[in-house]
């Protein structure tokens, strides 16, 4: 059914509990409950509708309205479109039942709400601390807007962060939160039985950067797409590109067909760039450094190519709200046509010996298996999802930009192992020169930068999502006064993939840890965006013995 | 004078093949420039020269290094380098397994002593290792001493030598050769190391002089083991007359280490368990080899 049956059925079914619900274009379904109903409702469009929960936001509208906004965010991916559910519960009584036990995906963003914006859900299976450092104080919420960004509360010794026990008899191997296959910390704590995983328990968060804070009360509408393409080092574009979106459609501001074409194109050469550079770390990871360097060499070209086009290796900054801000000039439409077919030449060479390698085989096959239930029920996005045979792909199912007039093709294996993860990416990278070739052969003349007159509205909302290398990134954005959103939510694939990693560890053997976790191409610094952080680089301390002994990893003094 | 080439061998060739199969093979496999040669040896006059750091209390840490360095200059004594090992009349293969196993034994230790889950781990792995790549070498051994009816290394190269190739003695190599790789810790089984498993296993607490004296010993071994599979197995060339003998041997053990450099750059690390599996197929093969000398073939 359609967004407006949905809603008009959510409406008869609910009855009175649904307040209000509004349909501004026809991807986008905004249903508001009474705070009592969130949890039926949620039941209703995941179980019954077979929607997809993304992520969970929480606003604070006390200056406004006197009230939290709590917003749980769904997929209908058959109908192609997002749902908003947005709940307002009383700054008196911050409370709102837990939806997690009914959607198990939940867990991460309803902690982290808690943490942020201090509504707490009610009856959450497991209500440790997520995101905030373990000193940081119970009753100060980050993310209300009376805290100021850049807040700097004293340190506290001899606090650590609540652990799970392992199971009887089983010993702990901790991987992180430095260690050498893991680019950025995070702290897995295996439980070992011999050399076999019976379990695991993730800490993360240790690298926060206070970027939703900074969006909502510092920068500027046109100033975030930099801080946002800062999120990730990787596939920034992505990140900027959801944010703009997520503006233009708040705004209404229709984006010039060129500009949607030159997005697409850096979005493909984007994923060629991370599947290039994931296949190297992979291969590194088991010990085949080979793999590594041949890939690496592979992808340099491309690397030369968007310097050429952007100025930038990464991090092109070419989007802003309204368009883009580099034209892809048509001189160099052979010089891309050529690096892609280097590529695919290479990456086809690449993709016969793997097979054929059985030592490789022997690595991949059988391994980290993820079962579709669990990748469904956690919310696993990306090739980790399509790689457990859930076909799901934003390009298709939401299409953005100018997918919906580009043929792309969703590669979806159900091995559910590392080996089925690695194919749709070796797939994905060659669908993904498909679709530069077509894009640049369809790409219209015009303008790249749409007229932009009126101030942006305040108290519009706008969903947008992206498919990322690594999975779905999706933006939130509530318009607000000051030339800035009120509320910017972003969700990076890897918030939705990491919640996967546990039960996929279970079973295994320690030596394939590593390349499990390295399957889902983690991405931390896409994770780890939220809090506010005290950024005092430079700073030294040296931990006694005792302290490293102990775990008693304190958070630094200024 | 062969107490000086087996030394020199063990502790100089040792070091400069690993250098030659890092920027010959392994580089040039990576399209990478690569190290200079000699790069092992600076690397070894590096560490040789830093702090030594002791992590934990307890002689086992502060020895294991020397008794392993010592053990495997000990087996290199033992070992047909071209000539009449300069200890062979006083040790024969039993004794070198012995000095073998001490080395590995050392590695245990250390990584039993540290305080760290990942040299525990590390340590684990290095007794599955050596319990099943080790019978290998045992089985390939007595073999050969079936054959000639002598237990002294230097009377099987020669008997191998006089009486020419043999159904068991080529089954003998076969089964080494395969074994090879893991006794001197390459790709796909550095399994006990796993650097981005579990970050040098046994090693991950070592580092200056303590971390040399390992890397040395690890570097002579390559050289003893190739040498066995050499002179023993291969002892074609072992009846020129000096110094031929010697560089007819230096060759062979070249092409092996060569070898082994290259099945290491083209081969991601295999589980503990996948490498187990694969050893019970090379014992069995050693296995078949030993019957066949049983039988006279």
């Amino acid at each position: 059914m359609s967004a407006q049956q949905l809603g008009e059925s959510v409406k008869q079914r609910f009855g009175d509990k649904v307040i209000s619900f509004s349909v501004p274009q026809p991807d986008q379904l905004y249903l508001t409950v009474t705070s009592d109903s969130i949890v039926p409702v949620a039941e209703y469009l995941y179980k019954d509708q077979g929607c997809r929960f993304i992520i969970n936001s929480g606003t604070d509208r006390r200056q406004q309205r006197g009230k939290f906004l709590i917003t749980h965010f769904f997929a209908q991916d058959k109908e192609k479109f997002y749902i908003a559910v947005h709940t307002e519960v009383d700054e008196d009584e911050p409370q709102i039942d837990s939806i997690t036990p009914s959607v198990p995906a939940a867990n991460w963003s309803e902690r982290e709400t808690r943490d942020m914006v201090g509504v707490v859900p009610t009856g959450h299976p497991d209500p440790r601390r997520l995101v905030l450092s373990d000193d940081w104080p119970e009753d100060l919420f980050p993310l209300r807007w009376d805290v100021e960004h850049g807040v700097k509360p004293p340190s506290v010794e001899g606090v650590a962060p609540e652990r799970l026990a392992p199971p009887e008899g089983a010993s702990v191997v901790p991987i992180g939160p430095y260690f050498p296959v893991l680019e950025e910390p995070a702290y897995f704590r295996v439980f070992v039985e011999g050399e076999e995983v019976v379990g695991a328990d993730y800490r993360g968060f240790y690298s926060h950067r206070g970027v939703e804070k900074l969006g909502c009360s510092v920068l500027t509408y046109n100033q975030i797409p930099f801080i946002a393409e800062r999120i990730c080092g990787i596939c920034g574009f992505v990140h900027s590109c959801s944010y703009c979106q997520a503006v233009e459609r708040a705004a209404g501001i229709e984006v010039p067909p060129r500009a949607e074409y030159i997005r697409t194109i850096m979005l493909e050469l984007e994923r060629i760039e991370s599947h290039t550079l994931w296949l190297g770390i992979a291969g590194h990871i088991i010990g085949f450094d080979t793999v590594l360097m041949q890939t690496w060499r592979m992808r340099e070209p491309l690397m030369w190519l968007c310097e050429r086009i952007s100025g930038n290796r990464k991090t092109y900054g070419m989007n802003l709200v309204g368009g883009v801000r580099r034209d892809i000039k048509p001189e160099i439409y052979d010089d891309i046509r050529q690096v892609l077919t280097d590529i695919e030449r290479e990456w086809q060479e690449l993709y016969d010996a793997i097979p054929g390698d059985s030592t490789l085989m022997a690595r991949l096959q059988g391994t980290g298996i993820l079962p579709t239930e669990v990748a469904r029920s956690l919310g696993a996005a990306g090739p980790t999802a399509r790689g457990s045979g859930l076909a799901i792909d934003v390009r298709v199912d939401h299409p953005f930009a100018a997918y919906d007039r580009l043929e792309v093709t969703k590669c979806v294996y159900d091995g559910c192992d590392n080996l089925a993860r690695t194919l749709v990416r070796l797939d994905e990278t060659v669908d993904s020169i498909k679709i530069i070739r077509q894009a640049l052969q369809d790409m219209p003349e015009g303008p790249i930068m749409a007229e932009i007159d009126e101030e942006i509205p305040a108290g519009c909302e706008g969903m947008s999502a992206v498919e990322a290398p690594r999975g779905e990134v999706f933006h939130w954005v509530l318009t607000g006064t000051e030339n800035r959103p009120e509320r910017w939510r972003v969700r990076a694939p890897t918030y939705a993939n990491l919640q996967n990693v546990p039960p996929m560890l279970e079973g295994n053997a320690l030596a394939d840890v590593p390349i499990c976790i390295g399957s889902y191409d983690p991405c931390f610094s896409c994770t780890e965006r939220m809090e506010i952080v005290d950024v005092n680089s430079g700073q030294v301390r040296v931990y006694s013995q005792e302290e490293i002994l102990n775990g008693d990893y304190r958070r630094q003094d200024d | 004078m062969t107490f000086a080439i087996n030394i020199g061998l063990a502790l100089l060739l040792g070091p400069l093949l690993a250098g030659v199969v890092r920027k010959m093979i392994r580089a040039r496999v990576h399209s990478r420039q690569g190290p200079p040669i000699v790069q092992p040896f600076y690397d070894l006059f590096k560490l040789l020269g830093k702090e030594d750091l002791e992590s934990g209390p307890g002689l086992v840490l502060r020895y294991a290094p020397m008794v392993a360095f010592a053990a495997i200059l000990a087996a290199a004594l033992l070992t047909p380098m071209g000539l009449r090992p300069p200890l062979g009349g006083y040790g024969d293969m039993i004794v070198f397994t012995y000095f073998i196993t001490i080395a590995v034994v050392g590695v245990i230790m250390t990584g039993l002593t540290s305080a760290s889950p990942y040299s525990m781990l590390g340590a684990g792995r290095e007794i599955m290792m050596h319990l099943i790549v080790e019978p290998v070498l045992i089985i390939c051994l007595v073999t050969a001493a079936i054959k000639c009816g002598s237990l002294l290394m230097w009377d099987m190269a020669a008997s191998n030598y006089v009486n020419g190739p043999s159904i068991s003695m080529v089954v003998a190599a076969v089964a080494l050769f395969l074994a090879l790789q893991a006794q001197i810790g390459k790709l796909p089984f550095d399994i006990p190391e796993a650097e981005t498993e579990i970050m040098g296993g046994p090693f991950i607490e070592l580092s200056g002089p303590k971390l040399a004296l390992f890397q040395w010993a690890f570097f002579a071994r390559q050289i003893v083991y190739a040498s066995v599979l050499a002179a023993i197995f291969i002892p074609w060339g072992t009846g020129f007359a000096l110094p031929w003998n010697i560089a007819a041997h230096l060759l062979k053990v070249i092409v092996i280490i060569l070898l082994v450099g290259l099945i290491d750059v083209v081969n991601p690390r295999l589980r503990i368990d996948q490498a187990m599996t694969y050893f019970f197929g090379v014992i069995f093969v050693a296995l078949v080899g030993m019957g066949f000398a049983l039988i006279g073939a």
